[in-house]
């Protein structure tokens, strides 16, 4: 019996704990319920909802600093003006993409999100910035068995309140009708002369508004920091996949129940306490992929669309070998102009690009989970060399091996789920590799693995010498290419083009599509860790940055600037970015916020990318070349 | 055991439950060998739901299917196609982005066993060329070989769609409406098409056009809310009087 009790921490530490996780469980609630509702009608994932949760909380600090106007005012004109921000985001930048694949939505609002934080960051720093409590909730009540802050209940019983409150307006008030009316059929409901498009922007804005309230609430907890909200939007969207979508009391109750098990773990297994949600929704996944309070399953009779701007293009084998050998030539002669270290990081870049371009251009999938295989091989490949002494080549073997046994669990997880559901929970699960890299001994923290030494390739080349090493990355590099070609041309490549194409096609003749996705994923997981791998070698360093989600958009950065599905667009993509991040990087914040804008120009006008753009032009130049050879001659004469 | 029974595909007591609505309730379905089998009825009727039930592209909520005396009521969609039942869409079954050829070659090439090959080269394919080319005359398309299939016009993706059926050599076809967005002319050659399958093959087809389903089918099987009105051959079926009331009645000529 005393065994028993002397394993339960002591109470008050228990119920601080417990309080701790009701606090976060109700800003989960909050933030999943605006998410689900935004998705219920726009069918598209908030990726900025975050940074707007961060926008309430610095509204409330501007406000206080600059006009003296406290809280109370700021709950009221905070979600106001962020929710107009949003009405006018949905106007202008959204509602030209409804007609689109809804994974453009989402990469869209990624893009906000990054000039958002970068902005912010720019201007106030990363540090936080303190936000006092009301005064009129300050202090504490003495409960006996613990001191309740006052700030904290009123947090708890607020946010409950306005999530009952959502979730009556939607399922009981005539207004809550229309909009579900629209949200199952958006045709019919305008033949009922309700105007859609202008309701679908209102919602927009109260999702977005429902965020910023949660973030003036948060400000006195939480300080008001640039990355407050993508530290919280990945759990959320965790919480999201683990309630399922469909339904706004499975977003409350998941919410609240998810922050509260956080909380408890904390006492129990404070180890596992910024994992246990992922870990949480990946058993979800396995026993009811719907989620707990979704839907029963949706079968794959639906045809699904898929993010490939490129799919009409088509490569000639010779411009396929053009396009090899002048990037054989670049290549061994770039060292010679470029500084070497530089083009070795574009290497690994492209090469990390290239294989998420497998799947995204070749397949369909868009997975925001790369990082993991990229910084989990770097890390694996670090510790091999330096700890165990391993070749480098053999080094570079562990990692691959690591990164495809994350990606055959990744993939085995996400792919019970399509689209946009796919995309986070690769997130989320990459979220869980960067904690477990955060509290794991042999990774060091914030230091990372230093002094990776690059050792002698087979015991005979030192790679200690710069252009030695550069021009065996760059033949791992090649290799890697040609792969990615290889797979692409194959038998296997084939299957996975209809799989793109009409996906239940492919099964109606007789292929396991899924099969052939995790294969696909695996492959793309083993290449972006052969990346990853390099990386540590060429700067004898692997560290928190490589499994950071930033490094998972910056796949998706490269491969859509340079030309979804085209061969050589992620390799164009990969100079872009890296050049980005060397020559720029003086300009700090600046570089997010460029990122961000790159973004939202490539979805908004820009969707095949550099080379894809270049592809077609070239077509129509060669076109025109074609059908008026006579007649061009002929207008030149009759000008001059 | 022993004796080969008549029917290649047979349904009972099938149910598909919507969280509610019952989209088909009770429905008894069978397919005799070699015949081309039609299911009729009006709008909601359930017709396409039985196609998804019966390929399990749906998991039924009450019922067992048999194909060839075998138990498939708890396979993958993917299993009941390689046992040699291949279905169509009602929108679209073709690989738009893909020539011709390509589309039929995905399916040849699943019975090679190297689709799971990423290491191979594609051109290690080319070996199929030539039956694709032979399938693609058979439905009349040999000089679209090369075309995209985004590039043909409704009815030659009918063909497509067809000859890409027929190349995973299945015993039992099941169309989806495959007169719906043709023209007068695309029909008749359509129904030729699907004629000329019906002499090797058993063809079970949902289908609109009452004209076409009279002329090709040696069994209709009506269906009205979810459960089945009346079975018989055409002639039979036009002069019942329930599907009179629910079918005909309902304004079709």
């Amino acid at each position: 019996m005393s065994a028993i009790l002397d394993l339960l921490p002591p109470l008050p530490a228990l119920f601080g704990q417990i309080l701790i996780g009701l606090i976060n469980g109700s800003f989960y609630a909050m933030l999943s319920l605006g998410l689900a509702v935004i998705f219920g009608l726009l069918n598209i994932v908030n990726f900025a909802h975050g940074a707007q949760y961060m926008l309430g909380g610095l509204c409330a600090y501007i406000l206080l600093k600059y006009f003296g106007v406290g809280y109370w005012p700021a709950l009221l004109i905070a979600p106001v003006v962020v929710g107009a921000f949003g009405v006018l985001l949905e106007r202008l930048f959204l509602r030209p993409l409804y007609r689109l694949d809804h994974l453009y939505g989402m990469l869209l609002t990624f893009g906000v999100a990054l000039v958002m934080e970068g902005l912010v960051r720019n201007q106030y720093g990363s540090t936080g910035n303190p936000y006092p409590e009301p005064p009129s909730l300050a202090g504490a009540w003495n409960l006996g068995f613990m001191y309740l802050p006052v700030y904290r209940a009123w947090v708890i019983i607020a946010s409950l309140g306005v999530c009952l409150a959502t979730w009556y307006v939607i399922e009981r008030t005539r207004l809550g009708a229309y909009l579900r009316a629209a949200t199952e059929n958006p045709k019919l409901t305008r033949a009922f002369g309700i105007n859609v498009p202008r309701m679908v922007m209102l919602t927009y804005g109260g999702g977005v508004a429902l965020a910023a309230l949660a973030g003036v609430m948060a400000a006195p907890i939480y300080q008001v920091t640039a990355q407050m909200g993508s530290e919280i939007i990945i759990v959320v969207f965790a919480v999201v996949v683990i309630g399922g979508m469909g339904s706004i009391i499975g977003a409350i109750v998941s919410g609240f129940v998810l922050g509260l098990v956080e909380g408890l773990t904390k006492v129990f297994y404070p180890e596992a306490s910024t994992t246990v949600v992922f870990i949480i929704m990946a058993i979800v996944l396995l026993v009811r992929p719907a989620g707990l309070f979704g839907a029963a399953t949706r079968t794959t009779a639906a045809g699904e669309s898929h993010a490939t701007a490129a799919s009409g293009l088509r490569l000639s084998p010779p411009t396929v070998r053009n396009v090899t050998i002048a990037l054989i030539a670049t290549g061994v002669l770039a060292p010679w102009v470029v500084y070497p270290v530089f083009l070795m990081k574009v290497l690994c870049f492209a090469l990390f690009a290239c294989a998420f371009n497998l799947l995204l251009g070749y397949v369909g999938l868009l997975s925001f989970g790369h990082a993991a295989f990229y910084g989990g091989a770097s890390y694996i490949t670090a510790h091999a060399v330096k700890m165990w002494g391993f070749d480098p080549l053999l080094g570079i073997l562990a990692g691959v091996l690591a990164a495809g046994i994350l990606g055959l669990v990744f993939g085995w997880l996400a792919i019970r789920r399509q689209g946009i559901y796919f995309a986070m929970i690769t997130l989320a699960l990459a979220q869980m590799v960067y904690f477990s890299a955060v509290q794991a001994e042999f990774t060091h923290n914030d230091e990372g693995i230093q002094a990776v030494p690059r050792g002698h390739l087979l015991g005979l080349v030192d790679l200690g010498n710069a252009l030695n090493m550069y021009y065996f990355v760059f033949a791992v590099f090649l290799l890697g290419f040609w792969l990615i070609h290889r797979i692409i041309d194959s038998p296997f490549g084939g299957v996975l083009k209809a799989v793109r194409e009409n996906e239940p096609r492919a099964i109606s003749l007789g292929y396991d599509t899924d099969h052939y996705k995790l294969v696909a994923f695996v492959l793309s997981a083993l290449l972006s860790g052969m990346a990853g791998a390099l990386d540590a070698l060429v700067f004898q360093l692997a560290s928190l940055t490589n499994v950071h989600w930033t490094m998972s958009g910056h796949a998706i950065l490269m491969t859509i600037l340079g030309g979804v599905g085209t061969l050589a667009g992620p390799i164009v993509g990969a100079l872009i970015v890296a050049g980005m991040e060397n020559y720029l990087a003086t300009l700090g914040a600046w570089v997010t916020v460029i990122d961000g804008a790159i973004f939202i120009v490539c979805v908004m006008m820009f969707r095949r990318g550099i080379v894809g753009e270049a592809a077609v032009l070239l077509r129509k130049v060669r076109l025109k070349r074609k059908t008026e050879p006579v007649l061009a001659p002929s207008t030149k004469g009759a000008t001059s | 055991m022993g004796r080969v029974s008549p029917f290649i595909l047979e349904a009972e007591g099938l149910s598909k439950d919507f969280g509610g609505f019952l989209a088909v309730s009770g429905v008894d379905l069978r397919v005799r060998r070699g015949t081309i089998h039609a299911l009729i009825g009006p709008n909601g009727a359930g017709k396409t739901t039985v196609f998804n039930l019966v390929t399990k592209f749906l998991q039924p909520t009450k019922g067992r299917i048999a194909y060839n005396q075998r138990d498939i009521t708890q396979l993958r969609p993917a299993m009941v196609a390689r046992l040699g039942m291949v279905r169509s869409f009602q929108i679209s079954a073709v690989f738009l982005h893909l020539t011709v050829r390509e589309n039929i070659r995905v399916a040849l090439q699943r019975r090679t066993g190297t689709s799971f090959h990423f290491w191979r080269r594609g051109r290690t394919l080319d070996s199929l060329n030539e039956r694709a080319d032979a399938l693609i005359a058979s439905v009349g398309l040999s000089d679209f070989t090369h075309e995209l299939a985004a590039n043909l016009p409704y009815g030659r993706r009918r063909a497509v769609e067809i000859a890409t059926t027929l190349a995973l050599e299945p015993e039992l076809l099941l169309l989806d409406e495959p007169m719906s967005g043709l023209g007068r002319e695309d029909i008749g050659r359509v129904s030729e098409l699907i004629r000329e399958v019906g002499r090797g093959h058993t063809v079970l087809m949902v289908e609109h056009n009452l004209s076409v389903v009279a002329a090709l089918s040696d069994t209709i099987t009506v269906m009205a809310h979810g459960q089945v009105l009346a079975e018989g051959p055409y002639a039979e079926i036009s002069k019942n009087r329930d599907v009179r009331a629910a079918y005909l009645g309902s304004g079709h000529a």
